[in-house]
């Protein structure tokens, strides 16, 4: 068997994300980082999109009054709405856990290295990195009902 | 360019990104109402403050290279062959240019166009 074939057996790929077979916090906030990136970005060329509409869109010359109207009267309702709270909701997520992983890349919230023993919990994780997890999903869900009240209720 | 620069500018880029996006934020619902944010006359008075202008170019700009590097750090996990990467990376770098050029010229006609009707 040639090393290739070999690696390609191996391989899980999306499928090794989405089982969440003894997955612990870090693997889960592995997958939610990886989901929510993608969808942010989804977001972000939607967003591209909708902005150009304030200038006429793809065929536009300049400011459009119009333009923008249009496109206001596509996305301004309660359904866009509900979209612009899911898409606060994951970047606070996606913003804080990020964070997370850059300190731990750097060293700073791992905790000191030792000889895996049973019942084989890893030791390197430490209360930083998931208190840090739990932090972000606190964020996320505040940050989400900071948008309802500013979108919805008015505030802000 | 080297993993290694890359993955250093993945993580500048991420916290340049979390510092200009919370300001984006904080101004459509905190400094000013919602309703006046999103309104035609404000968002023109935005684009035509240098300053805020060069803010939304930089935002722009750092969140499509943090965004499409991180699906080509996806797909660079997902299958590693020698084709595949040259194509995931120039397939990035395509994505990054167009996105970008796009982006910035709703900023350029935005701040210089002359209003329509």
């Amino acid at each position: 068997m040639a090393v290739g074939e070999e690696k390609a057996e191996n391989r899980r790929g999306i499928r090794g994300w989405l089982s969440p077979y003894h997955y612990n916090a870090e693997r889960w906030a592995y997958l939610f980082q990886r989901v929510t990136g993608v969808a942010i970005l989804a977001y972000v060329l939607g967003h591209l999109g909708d902005t150009s509409f304030f200038v006429g869109g793809p065929a536009g010359t300049g400011p459009s009054p119009s333009g923008w109207s249009f496109i206001g009267s596509i996305f301004e309702n309660s359904f866009g709405h509900l979209i612009l709270i899911l898409v606060v909701l994951v970047l606070f997520f996606h913003g804080v856990n990020g964070v997370r992983l850059i300190l731990a890349e750097l060293g700073f919230i791992m905790r000191k290295p030792s000889a895996i023993e049973y019942p084989y919990k890893p030791r390197g994780l430490g209360y930083g990195q998931r208190t840090l997890i739990y932090v972000a999903i606190v964020a996320a869900v505040a940050a989400a009902v900071w948008a309802f009240l500013v979108l919805f209720e008015g505030m802000g | 360019m080297k993993e290694s620069r890359l993955m250093l500018i993945q993580y500048g880029t991420a916290v340049a990104a979390v510092a200009l996006v919370s300001v984006h934020l904080v101004m459509q619902g905190v400094i000013v109402p919602y309703a006046t944010a999103i309104s035609f006359s404000n968002i023109l008075s935005i684009y035509r403050n240098g300053f805020y202008a060069i803010f939304l170019e930089a935002m722009l700009v750092v969140v499509l290279v943090h965004g499409f590097n991180g699906v080509r750090i996806i797909l660079h996990e997902l299958r590693q062959t020698k084709p595949w990467t040259t194509w995931v990376d120039a397939g990035t770098v395509l994505a990054i240019v167009v996105t970008v050029a796009y982006g910035t010229r709703t900023v350029i006609l935005a701040v210089f166009g002359g209003v329509s009707a």
